[in-house]
């Protein structure tokens, strides 16, 4: 058999066993209450995935975390830890929140442009900061990008509750967007809107980037040995700048996109729990760093989301079910992720050179 | 007695049969020689004897006895001992910590008791007569004293027949020697010993007998004393072997300098002067040797010159221009090639394929990046060629580097940096470890690419390497030029006196 085939089949099966497996304990747990584990995933196919409206559905909110997710894998191929892409999406997304209700005037194309931009400009800048003092004074990136998230989050709650408080509302948010800044909906009964086209358009761009361009493959040397990476003249510096920018920039469309067409405004709970770029960190592991498998993990990972209105509506089960599974999957995906990163089983595996 | 036999020993990996049906015999108290090229599966064989790999097929008989070696621990307790080629110590402990690592002694249960590991570690060196203080830190003495430390972990654990793995590969000629006389001690003692190497010179001084594994075969067993040096070396490769490329090139004196380093110095990260005010030249189609005992400054120098640490003082320049400090890009830009020192941690990226590894370095030059995107199919021709021109033995073409021996990866990298055809070449340790096969093709092609009027400056610490192919050798010691010399009429004996830093002036007053 040929062995390239076969370690792409054991990639593929280490991306899927963590799945079955969280549906598996889910399954034990949904039987220990009572019901059947197979109605309920039934419902929870169909709902999401194989009716027409569910399905849109489930690629609207696939959207953002298709672009979270490609943030975090072109960062996390080079072994750069960019927990940073939370908060680029936040400030993307206030960006465009503000510029939306502030512009409204300007025509819609124009407009969402300039809102996306800025979105993208916002994400870049944050992101820039944290590489910056990786570069110049080799800070561990995963602190500061973690830590200024939080900083990031409250100073934006201090701007949404003062200067840009929509003081007609009785909780705390930014003004309305105005309906020239939205995104059309294409179908009239689900959600997906024409940002998602975006989202492909930006997918295909970063699939040519990651897996065909000169950028793309100094990022996966830098990743898989960084000493060769300077030996063989990479400006290492220069590329973990280049590749945060990317990084920032996805996060910041990400948010944008988000505000434009589902939030309407910045509020405090504008990412959710745990927030669309976490999300998208799980998703970049769960697709293999792969922007085709970061799409279809971004399918799966959104049709939970929709399904779990569903399992409320049509099965006796509690929806917190599905936040159960998704925790699973984190947890057997951080084993095949300790595994990849720690395994200390590899030199025995490589004897056969020798 | 058989301390150890094996019958029909087969491991395979998948499809890719590592040995093939090994027997072989290891007799009470001899020290045997396991010698073949790299990727002829000595080592998967070891492993099957320590424990690390389980065997597809076959039998493995100590002392008579079958048994199933499951770990290294059941190893241990059969009185089978290993010492990697690579070392497995703490450097921040000490030697006798090191050596009871695991095995500690303890009083009230619970503390450990230093005062009797101490004495019990000084009785063990006494006992089989090694140079070495219980109380030093690994990370203060030599490479061959941590091989000794090593060989020590094992006698402690009282196995009787111990494994050693290239033991040579990292020692300097003068360890080698201390190595094995240590090694002809302990067997005297009762130890039985098992060497594996492709150093055929080791095998004639060392061993009682020697077993020859081509292609994970055995090719042959046979008495030390009954063979050569020759027939060993046609048996490892199957055919008859020039053991070295010699350099007849006639280089022209007046030939133009194209390289030059001007007074450099440098310091390591604790401050130390590791390259000392060192000036040399390089002419056009002119091989310069830098010769001496690793660790040197030699490793240093390297990076120096391939652009990974900067100079503190001192310039060099390349084709007149001042080229002191810049990236290791701009290097390659410039027209130098580096074949690097360590050629799987700076030349080649394993877990990366076979293309991707032969553009590194280049992979910003037109032919195989336009507009940022890289052209696969470009990358896939000069992946086939360099294949083709080198004698590169691939499995598959589309895999990694990792499934390549050394011999081959290092071949990689050769191809890689010759086919971008620079002006100069920097040969670090452009042979270590690789087979004798690929040792000759390497040479031919440095000498090749010398005559067409390119520089090399070679760097090894196979002295014999450094004197059959350079038409100019200097010398280093402690990071200082100790001397210059003509390889063709100069003897092993200066030479060794300059690598140990002693002057001829010197010796005479």
């Amino acid at each position: 058999m040929n062995s390239t085939i076969n370690s792409k089949i054991i990639k593929i099966m280490n991306c899927i066993l963590p799945v079955l497996m969280a549906f598996f304990v889910g399954g034990i747990v949904i039987a220990a209450i009572g019901e059947n584990p197979f109605e309920v995933y039934w419902v929870l196919i169909s709902k999401a995935l194989l009716s027409l409206t569910g399905f849109q559905n489930t690629l609207h909110y696939a959207g953002p975390m298709i672009l979270t997710g490609l943030a975090i894998a072109i960062t996390f191929k080079a072994n750069i830890y960019n927990m940073g892409v939370e908060g680029s999406l936040l400030a993307g997304g206030f960006v465009a929140g503000i510029l939306g209700a502030q512009l409204a005037g300007i025509p819609a194309i124009p407009l969402k442009f300039i809102c996306l931009a800025a979105a993208a400009i916002f994400g870049m800048v944050y992101a820039l900061i944290s590489a910056l003092l990786k570069v110049k004074f080799r800070a561990n990136e995963m602190v500061i990008t973690m830590m200024m998230n939080y900083a990031l989050a409250k100073v934006l709650e201090y701007l949404a509750t003062t200067v840009f408080r929509d003081t007609g509302n009785g909780y705390v948010c930014t003004p309305i967007v105005g309906d020239n800044a939205m995104f059309a909906r294409i179908f009239s009964k689900s959600r997906l809107t024409l940002f998602f086209v975006i989202v492909i358009l930006v997918l295909v761009i970063m699939f040519i980037v990651m897996k065909k361009s000169r950028l793309g493959y100094e990022v996966t040397a830098m990743g898989k040995n960084f000493e060769f990476a300077e030996a063989t003249g990479m400006h290492v510096g220069k590329t973990i700048i280049k590749i945060m920018l990317i990084s920032g920039a996805l996060a910041g469309i990400a948010g944008g996109g988000w505000m434009l067409e589902d939030q309407y405004r910045y509020t405090l709970t504008f990412s959710a729990n745990p927030g669309l770029g976490w999300d998208g960190m799980l998703i970049a592991l769960l697709g293999s760093h792969d922007p085709i498998g970061i799409l279809i993990a971004a399918i799966f990972y959104a049709a939970l989301k929709t399904g779990a209105d569903s399992i409320n509506m049509y099965a006796n089960v509690p929806k917190e079910i599905i936040s159960l599974i998704q925790a699973l999957i984190v947890l057997f995906l951080a084993v095949k992720f300790i595994h990849e990163k720690f395994s200390f089983r590899r030199s025995a595996k490589k004897v056969k050179e020798a | 007695m058989n301390m150890i036999q094996t019958i029909d020993l087969t491991k395979r990996f998948g499809d890719f049969t590592a040995n093939d049906h090994i027997s072989l015999v290891v007799k009470e108290q001899e020290i045997k020689c396991i010698v073949g090229e790299n990727g002829a599966g000595k080592s998967t064989l070891m492993n099957m004897l320590y424990g690390l790999l389980e065997p597809t097929e076959g039998k493995i008989l100590i002392r008579e006895k079958e048994v199933n070696l499951k770990s290294p621990t059941d190893a241990i307790a059969n009185g089978i001992g290993m010492v990697h080629q690579h070392f497995m110590l703490v450097p921040s402990l000490t030697v006798f910590e090191n050596i009871l690592l695991g095995a500690e002694i303890k009083k009230h249960k619970c503390l450990i008791d230093e005062k009797t590991e101490i004495a019990k570690v000084q009785e063990l060196i006494a006992q089989y007569h090694f140079e070495l203080n219980p109380m030093d830190k690994i990370e203060d003495i030599s490479v061959g004293s941590r091989q000794r430390v090593e060989i020590l972990k094992m006698l402690y654990r009282n196995v009787d027949i111990l494994i050693l793995d290239e033991p040579t590969a990292v020692l300097t000629p003068q360890e080698v020697d201390e190595l094995m006389v240590s090694l002809k001690n302990l067997k005297k003692q009762g130890k039985t010993i098992v060497v594996i190497t492709h150093k055929l010179r080791e095998v004639m001084e060392l061993s009682d007998s020697v077993t020859v594994i081509k292609h994970g075969k055995v090719i042959g067993n046979m008495e030390t004393k009954d063979t050569n040096e020759q027939e060993l070396a046609q048996m490892m490769v199957g055919r008859n072997v020039i053991l070295t490329v010699s350099n007849n090139n006639m280089v022209d004196e007046q030939a133009e300098i194209i390289y030059k380093a001007d007074h450099i110095s440098t310091a390591n990260i604790f401050g130390k002067k590791v390259v000392d005010n060192m000036s040399f030249c390089v002419r056009k189609g002119e091989i310069l040797g830098i010769a001496g005992v690793e660790g040197n400054g030699q490793s240093e120098l390297v990076k120096i010159m391939s652009g990974l640490m900067e100079t503190t003082e001192g310039t060099i320049s390349f084709h007149g221009e001042n080229i002191t400090n810049i990236w290791p890009k701009e290097i390659r830009n410039k027209g130098i090639g580096i074949i690097p020192e360590d050629r799987y941690a700076q030349g080649l990226c394993k877990e990366m394929s076979l293309g991707d590894n032969i553009i590194a370095g280049y992979h910003s030059r037109k032919d195989v990046c336009r507009r940022g995107i890289l052209q696969r199919k470009a990358i896939n021709s000069k992946r086939d060629k360099g294949i083709k021109d080198f004698d590169i033995r691939v499995g598959d073409m589309n895999g990694t580097v990792a499934a390549l021996s050394g011999g081959n990866a290092q071949k990689i990298i050769v191809s890689r940096e010759l086919t971008a055809n620079p002006d100069m070449l920097i040969a670090c340790q452009p042979t270590r470890g690789v087979d004798i096969g690929s040792i000759e093709a390497i040479h031919k092609h440095l000498l090749e690419y010398a005559k067409k009027g390119n520089a090399v400056v070679l760097i090894s610490s196979e002295l014999s390497e450094i004197m059959s192919l350079s038409d100019r050798v200097i010398v280093m010691c402690k990071g200082k030029i100790t001397g210059e010399i003509e390889p063709r009429d100069t003897n092993m004996m200066k030479v060794g006196l300059l690598m140990a830093g002693i002057h001829e002036e010197e010796k005479n007053e």
